[in-house]
C-alpha cells in the first residue's frame, strides 16, 4: 500500500533507489499466491462430475425465474417505499417533545432492528394469527415484516438526515415566518432526503439480499423458485450458481440506480 | 434608556429622524422596544436587564467583543430566542406572547444571518419568492416578479436561476438580503452581515446595506465593521458582557474618554 | 378473541431451546472466528496484492456481498459435496457459509480502517526513519483497530441474526428448535415471541456498544 502510489505513477524504467525492488516483490508474491490459489482450487474440484452439470435448465426455467426476479424487486421496492415513509413520519414524530411518545418509538426502532430477520418472519406469519385470529397469506406475512423492518431502520436514517440539515435552515426559514408545512415539506425534508441517499441505498441492497428469506414461506420470489426448481430438476448447482448470479445483476442494478440518484441531485458547481 | 453614560440622549443627533429634532422622542415613535430583557443560559447571564429602543427609520449599530450578547439580543427581538425577564414591543406587538403575536412579529421584522443561511436546493429566484408566497400568501406571479425586482436592486439580478452553491460568499448574502427585503418587513436586523466573508466581498455587501440605510428602513445592525458604523448609524451601542455600555451617535462615540471597556475594545480594533 | 399468553410452554421446552442457543453460540463463534482470518487474508489482497491476487480478493468480497447469504448457504450444502466430492455435515456448510459471508464484510471493515489512518501518520513515521514493519505494528495498526471497532460488533450482530438462517439446512440451533417445538404445541406466538426476546438481549447491547464506541471515537478525532 505505501508504493501503490509510486508504482501507479511512476513510468516504467524509472529506478527509485530501494524501492524498485519492493515494487517487484508484492507483484511476485502477489503473482505466486493467486496461482498457488488456483492451483488448490483446481486441485480440489471434482472436474468430471463439474462436466456432467447441464446449464440448459437455465434456459428452459428463465421464465418462472424472471418472474422470481420481478417478484424479488417488487416486494423489495414496495416495502421500501412504505418503510420509508413510515419511517420519515416516525422520524418527524420524534422531534415532538412528548416523552412517552419517544420513549414507544424509540422501543419499536430498536426492538425492530435488533432482531433477526426471519424470527420477525415467522413472528409475524405463525406467532400472530395464533394472537389475533387473523391468517395471513405467506407474500402479505413477508411484505409485513419486510416493511416493520425497513420503517425501523429508515426510521434512524431519516432522524439522521433530519439532524444534518443545518441549524440555520431552520432559524432562516422561521424567520421568515414560513408555517409548519412549508418549512417541513420544502426546506427541511428535501435536504434531509438527499442526505439519506446513500444510507438509504445500503439499506435497499441489504433488504434486496434479506428478501431471499421470504423463500422459506414460498412467497414465490426468486428464492422461492430457485428451490422449487431446483427440488423438480434436482440441477441445485446450475440453478443455485445461476440465481446467485441474478442477485449480484440485481445488487448491481440498485448500487447503480444509487449512484445516479446522488449525481441527480447534485448541484452543478 | 439606559447607559448614557456621558449624558448623551439619543435624541440629540439622529440625522434620520426629522420629527425627534423638535426635542425629547416619543415612546409612540419607537418601533422597538427592549424593557429590562433578561437571558440567562444555567449559570450564564447573556443579556443583564437590557433597555434598548429603536426608532422609526432609525439606523442602529450594535458592537462589542464576542459573547458580549449582540446576536443574543437580536435573536430575541424576532423570537428565534426566548428571554427569562422584561419584554419586547415590535411595532405593537408584545412579548412574550402568544404563538400567533411571534409568527406576526416575524412577517415585520427581517433577519439576515452571518451565514447567510440560504436555501440550498432552492434556486435564488425560489429563495426570494417562497416565503412572500407562503408566510403572506402572494401569488406566484406576484412573488417571482418581486424576487427579480429585489435581487436587481442587489445587483444579482442575472444569478437568478442559478444555485446558493454556484455563487460567492459576497453574492449569496446579496441574495440572503434580498430573501429577507421580499416580506416587506419594516424592521431589518442584521447578525453581522459580513463577519463570514472574504476581506474582497465585504464592501460590496456593506454598499447594499448603506443603500437601504438611504430608503429610510429602520435597520439594527450587529457588526464588526466600525468603518460602515461611523458613517451610516445613527446611534452606535457598545454592548459588553450583557449590558449595555454606552450608546452615543458615532461622532461622540469615537470620541469617547470616559469608558474604560469601550476605549479598550476601541484601541484593540482600531 | 381468546387469549391466554401460555408461558409454560416456554419453560416446559427450555432444555430443547438451550440446546439451540448452544449451537447458535458456536456456530456465530466459528464464523467469526474464521471470518475474522479470511478477511485479514483478503483484506491484504486487496490492499497489497497486484494483479491476479488483488482480482481474486475483490470478487470474493464483491460476491459475498451482492449474494444473500441463504443463497450462499443453499449452494455450499447442495452443491459442496457434489463438486468437492466429500461429504458436509449441515453444520459444517452454515459455518463455512457463514465464515465466508463474514469474512467479505471485515475485509471492507479492515480495509476502511486502515485506510482511514491519516497519511501524515505514516509519512512522519517514515521520515523518522521507522523500519516498515515498526510503521504498520505500532503506528497504523493501533489507530486502525480502534477505528473498525464499532463496524467490527455491527458484524458480529450481523452474524448472529444470520445464524437463523442455518436453521432451514437443518442445524439444529435456536431458530430450528424453536420451530420444531412450535409445531408440537401450535404456541406458535409465545415461543417466538421468546425467541426474538433472547436475541434482543444478546443484540441490542452490543449495538449499544457500538453507538457509545462511535461517539468516543467522533470526540477524539475531533
Amino acid at each position: 500500500m505505501t508504493d501503490t502510489g509510486t508504482t501507479a505513477s511512476a513510468p516504467r524504467g524509472i529506478f527509485f533507489a530501494g524501492s524498485r525492488f519492493r515494487v517487484d516483490r508484492a507483484s511476485a508474491i502477489s503473482f505466486i499466491a493467486g496461482i498457488a490459489l488456483v492451483y488448490a482450487v483446481f486441485h480440489a474440484v471434482d472436474w468430471k462430475f463439474v462436466a456432467t452439470l447441464d446449464f440448459h435448465v437455465l434456459v428452459e426455467y428463465w421464465q418462472p425465474l424472471a418472474r422470481g426476479a420481478a417478484m424479488t424487486l417488487g416486494i423489495t421496492a414496495s416495502s421500501l417505499a412504505v418503510g420509508l415513509s413510515v419511517g420519515v413520519v416516525i422520524a418527524i414524530l420524534l422531534q415532538l417533545p412528548i416523552g412517552p411518545l419517544r420513549w414507544l418509538i424509540v422501543a419499536y426502532v430498536e426492538l425492530w432492528r435488533n432482531t433477526p430477520l426471519i424470527v420477525q418472519l415467522f413472528w409475524v406469519h405463525f406467532g400472530l394469527p395464533v394472537l389475533t385470529g387473523i391468517s395471513t397469506t405467506a407474500l402479505e406475512s413477508g411484505f409485513i415484516a419486510l416493511t416493520l423492518q425497513s420503517s425501523a431502520y429508515l426510521a434512524d436514517i431519516a432522524r439522521a438526515g433530519i439532524q444534518a440539515v443545518p441549524r440555520g435552515q431552520w432559524q432562516a426559514a422561521r424567520a421568515l415566518g414560513l408555517p409548519a408545512w412549508s418549512l417541513w415539506l420544502e426546506v427541511i425534508l428535501p435536504q434531509a432526503l438527499k442526505v439519506m441517499i446513500p444510507a438509504f441505498a445500503n439499506l435497499a441492497l441489504s433488504f434486496l439480499n434479506g428478501s431471499a428469506l421470504l423463500g422459506l414461506l414460498q412467497v414465490g420470489e426468486l428464492m422461492t423458485v430457485a428451490a422449487k426448481i431446483s427440488d423438480y430438476t434436482f440441477k441445485p448447482i446450475e440453478i443455485m450458481s445461476a440465481v446467485g448470479l441474478v442477485y449480484l445483476l440485481l445488487n448491481l442494478l440498485v448500487a447503480r440506480l444509487a449512484r445516479w440518484l446522488e449525481l441527480a441531485t447534485r448541484i452543478p458547481r | 434608556m439606559s447607559a448614557g453614560v456621558d449624558g448623551f440622549s439619543v435624541s440629540d443627533s439622529s440625522p434620520a429622524t426629522r420629527e425627534a429634532s423638535q426635542g425629547v422622542p416619543s415612546a409612540a415613535d419607537d418601533i422597538i422596544r427592549c424593557d429590562a430583557l433578561t437571558r440567562r443560559y444555567g449559570a450564564f447571564t447573556a443579556l443583564r436587564a437590557i433597555d434598548f429602543r429603536v426608532r422609526r427609520g432609525e439606523v442602529v449599530c450594535v458592537v462589542g467583543p464576542s459573547g458580549g450578547g449582540k446576536s443574543t439580543l437580536l435573536r430575541t427581538i424576532n423570537g428565534l430566542e426566548s428571554f427569562d425577564e422584561g419584554s419586547i414591543v415590535v411595532d405593537g406587538i408584545r412579548l412574550p406572547g402568544s404563538r400567533g403575536d411571534v409568527i406576526r412579529i416575524r412577517r415585520e421584522v427581517g433577519m439576515v444571518f452571518q451565514s447567510f443561511n440560504l436555501f440550498p436546493h432552492m434556486t435564488v429566484r425560489r429563495n426570494v419568492a417562497l416565503a412572500p408566497m407562503r408566510a403572506r400568501g402572494v401569488g406566484r406571479d406576484e412573488a417571482n416578479a418581486r424576487a427579480e425586482r429585489l435581487l436587481r436592486r442587489v445587483g444579482i439580478a442575472d444569478q437568478i436561476d442559478k444555485y446558493p452553491e454556484q455563487l460567492s460568499g459576497g453574492q449569496q448574502q446579496r441574495v440572503a438580503i434580498a430573501r429577507a427585503l421580499a416580506m416587506e418587513p419594516r424592521v431589518m436586523l442584521f447578525d453581522e452581515p459580513t463577519s463570514a466573508l472574504d476581506a474582497e466581498m465585504v464592501s460590496e455587501v456593506l454598499q447594499v446595506i448603506r443603500e437601504l440605510v438611504g430608503t429610510g428602513m429602520t435597520m439594527v445592525i450587529v457588526t464588526h465593521e466600525l468603518g460602515f458604523a461611523r458613517e451610516a448609524a445613527d446611534r452606535i451601542v457598545f454592548m459588553e458582557s450583557g449590558t449595555i455600555a454606552v450608546e452615543a451617535p458615532p461622532r461622540q462615540f469615537f470620541a469617547n474618554t470616559t469608558d474604560s471597556r469601550l476605549a479598550s475594545f476601541l484601541s484593540k480594533v482600531l | 378473541m381468546h387469549f391466554h399468553f401460555d408461558t409454560t410452554v416456554i419453560v416446559r421446552h427450555l432444555p430443547e431451546l438451550f440446546a439451540g442457543v448452544e449451537l447458535t453460540v458456536l456456530l456465530v463463534v466459528v464464523s467469526l472466528g474464521v471470518g475474522t482470518v479470511l478477511g485479514m487474508i483478503a483484506c491484504i489482497g486487496k490492499l497489497l496484492g497486484r494483479g491476479l491476487l488483488c482480482w481474486i480478493a475483490s470478487a470474493y468480497v464483491t460476491v459475498m456481498r451482492g449474494v444473500p447469504e441463504m443463497v450462499v448457504m443453499f449452494w455450499i450444502y447442495y452443491c459442496g459435496p457434489l463438486i468437492l466430492d466429500t461429504r458436509l455435515s449441515s453444520f459444517a456448510a452454515a459455518a463455512t457459509s457463514m465464515s465466508l459471508y463474514a469474512g467479505a464484510f471485515l475485509a471492507e471493515i479492515f480495509r476502511a480502517g486502515i485506510l482511514a489512518v491519516p497519511r501524515g501518520q505514516t509519512e512522519a513515521a517514515r521520515a523518522l526513519g521507522v523500519p516498515e514493519l515498526f510503521t504498520w505494528a505500532e503506528v497504523i495498526l493501533p489507530q486502525a483497530l480502534r477505528m473498525m471497532i464499532p463496524a467490527f460488533i455491527g458484524v458480529v450482530t450481523l452474524i448472529v441474526k444470520v445464524s437463523g438462517l442455518a436453521s432451514a439446512i437443518g442445524v439444529a440451533e435456536l431458530v430450528y428448535q424453536a420451530n420444531i417445538v412450535s409445531g408440537q404445541s401450535y404456541r406458535y406466538f409465545e415461543l417466538f415471541t421468546a425467541v426474538g426476546i433472547f436475541y434482543f438481549a444478546l443484540i441490542f447491547p452490543l449495538s449499544l456498544l457500538a453507538q457509545r464506541y462511535e461517539r468516543v471515537l467522533a470526540r477524539r478525532t475531533r
